[in-house]
C-alpha cells in the first residue's frame, strides 16, 4: 500500500492548480467554521467573564424586583438566614457627573456613569476589586470614590481629583474625593466602564434611600447553593426577589446572543456545503481521468479497497492541508469579524478566543467532511472494472443516484456535526426565570432553511435544461458557441448540477439573508409606531414622578399635544402550568410597563386581538386590570377575563385581563404586560417613568420640538426621535447582517473554485472535440467565447435559481420573524440584483483560465489526444 | 463479397468538388494559381524538428512533393516515419521548421492564426482515424459543422442543398437526426468523410482513416473516398501504414526517416488491387 500511495501523492501534484484550488476550496469553509466556533467560543468567555465579574465569589445574587429594591428589612432578613456566612449588599444606580462650575450645559446630554454602593468590608469578602492606583474604600469613607480606570480615562480624572454627581432632586450634586482607581472596565458589563464606587451610606444618602438593589451571599462552608435557595425562600415573605447564580446569569447573557450564533453556524454549515460540492467535483474528475489506470490497477490485482483508499488518501490529504489553511485563514477572519460587531448586548467581544478545543473541532469536520465527500467518489472508483476501464475513455462522472446518494452523506455528516457543535443554551428560551417570549429559533430553523437548501440543489438538475435555454437566450448573438456550450452543459447534467448547485446554495443565502434583515429592519420600526404613543421618546436614566414638575412643564410647550409617562419594571408573576397531572405554580419575572391607557384611546396603536379597545383601556385606568401581549398569553394560556397574579411581598395582587394586544412595548427581554399607572405605583413599587412618548399637534412638530427638547435636557432627559430610535436598533442589526452577508458571500467564492475545476474538465474532456472544430475552421477567440458562454449560462441559471431559492427561504424567515406585523414580503430587489450579478461574475471569472487553456491548445496534440 | 457502396443506386449526383468553397479568399503569398503540371499541392524542402525532453527530434528531413490537381495520392510508412507529421503540414494543422507548402497557388506554411484558421475552414478539409465527430451535435449538426462555424445557416439555401448532398453521398439520409452514439463505426467516419466534403475543400486530407474500423468498413470508406475522388475531382492527400488502403492511391509516396523515400504510380485504378503495391514495396524491400 506504501507504493499505491505513492501513486496518491503523485495524482495531486500532477494537478497542481486543481489540487491547490481545491484545497483554498476548503480552507475557506474551514475558515468560515472555525471564525464562526472562535466567535461562539468568544461569546462563551466573553459571558463567563462578565457573569463572574459581576458576580465574583458569591453563590448567589438576591435582587429586587421592584424598582424601589430591598429595605433595610429585607436585607436584614437575609443577612441572617441560616447558611449564609457573607451577605454584601449593594446598591447600582444610574447618574450624571454633575457640570461644573464655569461649564454650561448643552442640549447633549453626557453618558451616564453608574454609581455603586457598597460594603466596603463585605464586598471585598466575595468581589475582587484589583486597583491600578490609589487605595480601596473604607467602611468611613463617606465622601470618597473610586472610579474604573476606563472613566478615569475618558474623564480625565486622577486619584486626589474630586468627582462631582448629580443626586436626588432633593440632595443635588455631591463631591467626591477619588481616592482609587480600579483596573479596567470594573464588574457591571452594562455600565460599560463608566462606574464608580462610593460606599453604601454614600451612595443611599446620594439617592435619597435606604434601601439596595442586590445582596450578594457566601454560603457557609458546607451549605449547598440548593440548601441556601430553600432557606431564602422560606424566610424572605415581604418582597419580590429574583435569585441568580453564576451559570443563571451566563445563560441569560448567551441567550441574548443565541440567534446571532446559530446564524453564524448556519452561515458556516452553507459555506461548508459548498465546500463538500468542490471536493467532490474535484475527485470525480480525477476518478473520471485516472479510470484507465485505475483499470490497469485493477487488471494487476489491486483490490477495490485499496483503490477506494487511493482516493481517500488524496482526499485526506487535501483535507487536511486544507483544513489547517482554513484554521490560520479563520483566526483572521474571526479578528475581522468580532471586531466588525463590536458587542453583543452588554458583552464587549474584543479578541477572538482560540481555544484548543475550537481548532481540533476546525480541523476534524473539515477533514471529516473532505473524506465525508469523497466516499461517493472512491466508492466508484473502486467499483471501476478492469475490462471496461482500459476499453474505455475517461468514465462519466456521478449519475444521479450517485448524486443524490453523496447529497445525502454530506448532509447527514454535516447535520451531525452541528449537533455535535451546537452551543448549549443556544435557542433554549430566553432566559432563567422568565417565560420565553423571544423569537429564538433554535437549531431547527436553520436546520429547516439547510434543509431547504438542499431540496433545491437536488432540482437543478432537472431545471438546468429549460432554463439553460432560457439564459442562454441573450447570447444567441454568438450563435454557433452558444449552441456548443449549451450542449457542452448537458453533456453531464450530474456533473453541471453539482456545479451549478454550489453557486446557488451562496447565492439563496445571501438573497435570504439580505431579504430577512430588511424584514428586521421594519419589525424594529413596525414595533415602536404600533406601541409606542408619540413620535418622540424622552428617555431617563432614573424613574420621573408623573406627578414631577417636569411633567407639566413639557406639556405645556407650545405645539405639544399630549405627555405619556411610561415606567418600566419587573413583577412576580405567578405562573401556574400543568406537570404530571398536578397544578404547579411558580414565580417568575414578567417585565410590565406601566402605561396611560386614555393615551392610546383614539390614535389606533396598539392592535387589540381579544377585548373591547376602549373598554380596556378604560380599566388600565381605573386599576385593577391588565392589558397582554399575544406572545404572553398563547405561552401561558390566558384570555381576556382571566386574572393575573403576582407574588408581591406578603400579599398576592391581582389583575383581570381587560384585552390581549399583537404587540406590546418591548422591555429588555421580552414584551411587556401593560398595567395602570394607580397599580404599578401601589402594587409594584414603581416610582417613576422611565420614559415619555411626545405627541405633537398636527403640524406643530417643527417648531415645537426644539422648545420640547431643550425642556428635556434641562430635566436630564434625552430626546430621541422614534424614527431615530429604530434607525439605530436597523444599524447594529445591519452590522450584523453584513456580516453574515460577507461570510455567505464565501460561498459562492467557493462555488467559483469548483467552476475554475468544472470548466476546465470540461476543457479537458473535449480536447479532441476542441482540436476538430479548430481544424474545422473555428477560430481560437470562438473556442474561448464558447467556454466563456459555457460558463456564463450556468452563473445565469445558478444565480437565478439561488435567488429565487433565496427569496422563498428569505420567505419562510420572515414568516417566522414576521411576529405577526403582516408585513408584505418586500425583498430588497437591488440586493438581489448584485447578487444575481455576483454569482454570474464569479462564474464567468471562473472560466477564464480553462477558456485561455481551451484557445491555446494545439490542433496537432488536441487531435492526437485520446 | 459485393462492395455494398455498389448497390447504391445513383451515386455522386451531386456535384461537389467542381462548385467553389463556400467562400474564397486570399491567405498567404500567392505564387501563381495554374502551375503548368496542374500541381495543387506543393511541398517544398519541408523540415520539422521537435523538442523531446532535453533533444531534437527530426521529424522530417528536407520533403519535397507535388500533388496534382484530382489526384489520390498516400502517404505510405510505419509508425514514427513523419507521415502524420508531413500532413499535418500540407493541412496548415502545423507550421514547418524550414521550407514552406503552396496550396491552390498560395503559400500557406508561414500564416498567421487567424489566416490558418480561414485555410482549414475554405479550402481544406480533414477526416482523422478517431472519426472526432461532436457527439453533442446530431449528423446533420456535425456535418454542417463548417457552414455553422463560418456563421452560415446551415438549414436553407445552397448550405442545406450541399450537406443534402453529400450525405446522399456517404448514403446517410435519414439518418440526419441520429446522434454519434446512435451510429456504427463506419457510419461515423462516413459522417466524418461528409464533413470535410461538403465545404468542397481544393484537397482532403485523410489520417488513418480506416484505422479504427474493421476490414469490411475499412475497405467502405476507402471506397467512398476513391469514388470521390474518381466521380466528383477531389483532391486526396491518405495517410496510412496499410497497404490495402494505399492501393486506393493513383500514386503512393513511400515516407521513411523522415523523407520520401520512394515513389510508386499505380494509376486510377477501378479494381485498386493491392498487389502490384505490395510487390513493388517488397522488392524496395519494405
Amino acid at each position: 500500500m506504501r507504493r499505491l500511495s505513492s501513486l496518491a501523492w503523485r495524482s495531486l501534484a500532477a494537478r497542481k492548480m486543481r489540487s491547490f484550488l481545491t484545497m483554498v476550496g476548503i480552507a475557506l469553509g474551514v475558515a468560515v467554521l472555525f471564525a464562526s466556533l472562535s466567535a461562539g467560543a468568544t461569546m462563551d468567555a466573553a459571558v463567563d467573564r462578565a457573569a463572574a465579574d459581576e458576580l465574583g465569589r458569591s453563590d448567589l445574587r438576591v435582587q429586587a424586583l421592584e424598582e424601589q429594591g430591598l429595605n433595610p428589612a429585607t436585607v436584614d432578613v437575609i443577612s441572617r438566614v441560616p447558611g449564609v456566612s457573607v451577605a454584601a449588599p449593594a446598591l447600582d444606580r444610574e447618574t450624571y457627573l454633575s457640570v461644573g462650575a464655569g461649564q454650561t450645559a448643552s442640549m447633549q446630554l453626557p453618558p451616564p456613569v453608574t454609581v455603586l454602593g457598597i460594603d466596603p468590608v463585605r464586598e471585598t469578602q466575595l468581589h475582587d476589586m484589583p486597583l491600578s492606583a490609589g487605595r480601596a474604600l473604607g467602611a468611613g469613607d463617606l465622601r470618597s470614590a473610586i472610579v474604573t480606570q476606563t472613566l478615569a480615562e475618558q474623564e480625565h480624572l486622577g486619584v486626589g481629583d474630586s468627582v462631582s454627581l448629580d443626586g436626588a432632586a432633593a440632595v443635588g450634586p455631591q463631591a467626591y474625593d477619588v481616592v482609587g482607581i480600579v483596573m479596567g472596565n470594573g464588574p457591571l458589563p452594562e455600565a460599560d466602564g463608566r462606574l464608580v464606587f462610593l460606599t453604601l451610606p454614600s451612595a443611599q444618602t446620594l439617592f435619597g434611600t435606604d434601601s439596595v438593589t442586590r445582596v450578594d451571599l457566601g454560603a457557609v462552608p458546607g451549605t449547598s447553593v440548593e440548601e441556601l435557595i430553600g432557606q431564602l425562600e422560606a424566610s424572605i415573605k415581604s418582597q419580590p426577589y429574583l435569585l441568580s447564580r453564576t451559570e443563571d446569569l451566563a445563560a441569560s447573557l448567551r441567550s441574548e446572543m443565541a440567534d446571532f450564533r446559530s446564524a453564524l453556524l448556519l452561515v458556516a454549515a452553507v459555506v461548508l456545503f459548498a465546500g463538500a460540492f468542490l471536493i467532490f467535483n474535484t475527485l470525480s474528475m480525477t476518478v473520471a481521468e485516472l479510470t484507465r489506470e485505475v483499470g490497469l490497477l485493477r487488471a494487476a490485482g489491486t483490490t477495490r479497497s485499496q483503490v477506494m483508499g487511493l482516493v481517500m488518501l488524496q482526499a485526506l490529504a487535501l483535507g487536511v492541508a486544507g483544513s489547517v489553511a482554513g484554521v490560520v485563514a479563520g483566526i483572521g477572519l474571526a479578528v475581522a469579524a468580532l471586531s466588525w460587531v463590536g458587542s453583543s448586548g452588554p458583552v464587549s467581544l474584543a479578541g477572538p478566543s482560540l481555544s484548543s478545543g475550537s481548532i481540533v473541532m476546525a480541523l476534524l469536520i473539515g477533514t471529516v467532511l473532505t473524506l465525508a465527500a469523497s466516499l461517493e467518489p472512491a466508492w466508484r472508483a473502486g467499483r471501476i472494472p478492469p475490462v471496461e476501464a482500459l476499453r474505455r475513455g475517461p468514465a462519466g462522472l456521478a449519475a444521479g443516484a450517485a448524486r443524490l446518494r453523496w447529497l445525502v452523506i454530506v448532509f447527514v455528516v454535516l447535520a451531525l456535526a452541528a449537533l455535535a457543535i451546537w452551543p448549549s443554551g443556544v435557542g433554549e428560551g430566553s432566559g432563567a426565570g422568565s417565560l420565553g417570549t423571544g423569537a429564538s429559533s433554535g437549531m431547527w430553523g436553520p436546520l429547516a432553511v439547510y434543509g431547504l437548501l438542499l431540496v433545491s440543489v437536488l432540482l437543478v438538475p432537472r431545471l438546468i435544461g429549460p432554463l439553460g435555454r432560457v439564459a442562454g437566450f441573450p447570447l444567441r448573438i454568438f450563435r454557433n458557441e452558444e449552441r456548443l456550450a449549451r450542449s457542452s452543459l448537458s453533456r453531464d447534467r450530474s456533473r453541471t448540477a453539482l456545479t451549478a448547485g454550489a453557486l446557488v446554495v451562496g447565492v439563496a443565502m445571501v438573497v435570504a439573508l439580505g431579504t430577512a434583515a430588511e424584514d428586521v429592519r421594519k419589525i424594529g420600526s413596525s414595533w415602536l409606531t404600533e406601541t409606542i404613543p408619540g413620535s418622540e421618546l424622552l428617555t431617563s436614566i432614573r424613574p420621573v414622578s408623573t406627578t414631577d414638575q417636569v411633567v407639566a412643564d413639557l406639556a405645556g410647550t407650545p405645539g405639544v399635544k399630549s405627555v405619556s409617562p411610561i415606567g418600566l419594571f419587573g413583577t412576580p408573576y405567578v405562573f401556574v402550568s400543568q406537570t404530571d397531572g398536578r397544578t404547579v405554580k411558580s414565580v417568575v419575572r414578567q417585565e410590565a410597563a406601566a402605561v396611560v391607557g386614555s393615551d392610546y384611546l383614539n390614535d389606533g396603536r396598539l392592535n387589540f386581538v381579544q377585548g373591547a379597545r376602549a373598554t380596556a383601556l378604560a380599566a388600565l385606568d381605573a386599576g385593577g386590570s391588565v392589558i397582554v401581549p399575544r406572545s404572553l398569553a398563547d405561552t401561558a394560556g390566558i384570555h381576556v377575563g382571566d386574572t393575573m397574579e403576582f407574588a408581591t411581598g406578603t400579599a398576592v395582587t391581582q389583575l383581570t385581563v381587560a384585552g390581549i394586544v399583537a404587540h406590546s412595548i418591548p422591555a429588555e427581554s421580552q414584551e411587556a404586560i401593560l398595567v395602570g399607572w394607580s397599580d404599578a405605583t401601589a402594587d409594584f413599587g414603581a416610582t417613576g417613568a422611565d420614559f415619555f412618548a411626545i405627541r405633537y399637534d398636527a403640524g406643530q412638530e417643527a417648531t415645537a420640538r426644539p422648545n420640547l427638547d431643550a425642556t428635556a435636557v434641562s430635566y436630564a432627559l434625552e430626546p430621541n426621535q422614534l424614527e431615530r430610535v429604530s434607525g439605530t436598533v436597523g444599524d447594529a442589526l445591519d452590522r450584523i447582517f453584513k456580516l453574515l452577508d460577507a461570510l455567505a458571500l464565501i460561498a459562492v467564492l467557493i462555488a467559483g473554485l469548483g467552476m475554475v475545476n468544472t470548466f476546465s474538465m470540461s476543457v479537458l474532456e473535449r480536447v479532441r472535440e476542441i482540436g476538430v472544430l479548430r481544424a474545422t475552421g473555428m477560430t481560437s477567440r470562438q473556442v474561448w467565447s464558447m467556454v466563456v458562454i459555457e460558463a456564463a449560462v450556468l452563473g445565469i441559471v445558478g444565480a437565478f435559481i439561488g435567488a429565487a431559492v433565496g427569496l422563498v427561504v428569505g420567505a419562510v424567515l420572515v414568516a417566522w420573524s414576521s411576529q405577526g406585523f403582516g408585513l408584505a414580503f418586500d425583498p430588497p430587489w437591488l440586493s438581489i440584483a448584485l447578487a444575481v450579478c455576483f454569482g454570474v461574475i464569479i462564474s464567468i471569472a471562473a472560466s477564464i483560465y480553462p477558456a485561455g487553456l481551451a484557445s491555446r491548445l494545439s490542433i496537432v496534440k488536441a487531435l492526437q489526444h485520446e | 463479397m459485393a462492395s455494398p457502396s455498389s448497390e447504391r443506386p445513383s451515386d455522386y449526383t451531386c456535384d461537389v468538388a467542381t462548385q467553389p468553397p463556400i467562400s474564397s479568399s486570399s491567405f498567404g503569398r500567392s505564387v501563381g494559381q495554374t502551375r503548368a503540371d496542374g500541381a495543387i499541392l506543393e511541398a517544398r524542402n519541408l523540415t520539422k524538428r521537435y523538442r523531446l525532453g532535453n533533444r531534437d527530434v527530426e521529424a522530417l528531413r528536407g520533403v519535397s512533393l507535388r500533388v496534382r490537381r484530382g489526384e489520390f495520392v498516400a502517404l505510405m510508412g510505419p509508425s514514427g516515419s513523419g507521415k502524420s507529421t508531413l500532413l499535418q503540414l500540407l493541412g496548415g494543422l502545423d507550421r514547418p521548421t524550414d521550407g514552406e507548402v503552396v496550396l491552390d497557388g498560395e503559400v500557406i506554411s508561414h500564416l498567421s492564426d487567424a489566416q490558418a484558421t480561414r485555410l482549414r475552414r475554405e479550402k481544406t478539409g480533414f477526416v482523422f482515424q478517431f472519426f472526432n465527430l461532436i457527439p453533442l451535435l446530431d449528423v446533420y449538426e456535425n456535418v454542417a459543422l463548417p457552414f455553422t462555424i463560418a456563421g452560415v445557416d446551415p438549414r436553407h439555401g445552397e448550405a442545406a442543398a450541399r450537406i443534402h448532398g453529400v450525405l446522399e453521398l456517404v448514403d446517410l439520409l435519414g439518418r440526419e437526426r441520429n446522434r454519434p452514439d446512435q451510429l456504427s463505426a463506419g457510419e461515423q467516419q462516413r459522417v466524418a468523410l461528409a464533413r470535410a466534403l461538403v465545404g468542397r475543400p481544393a484537397i482532403l486530407l485523410a489520417d488513418e482513416p480506416t484505422g479504427n474500423l474493421d476490414y469490411a468498413t475499412g475497405g467502405e470508406i476507402l471506397d467512398e473516398l476513391w469514388r470521390s475522388c474518381d466521380k466528383l475531382g477531389q483532391t486526396i492527400v491518405l495517410v496510412t501504414h496499410d497497404a490495402r488502403a494505399a492501393a486506393h492511391a493513383d500514386r503512393v509516396l513511400v515516407v521513411g526517416d523522415g523523407r520520401i523515400r520512394d515513389e510508386i504510380e499505380l494509376g486510377r485504378r477501378e479494381n485498386r488491387d493491392a498487389r502490384p503495391l505490395i510487390d513493388r514495396l517488397s522488392q524496395l524491400g519494405l
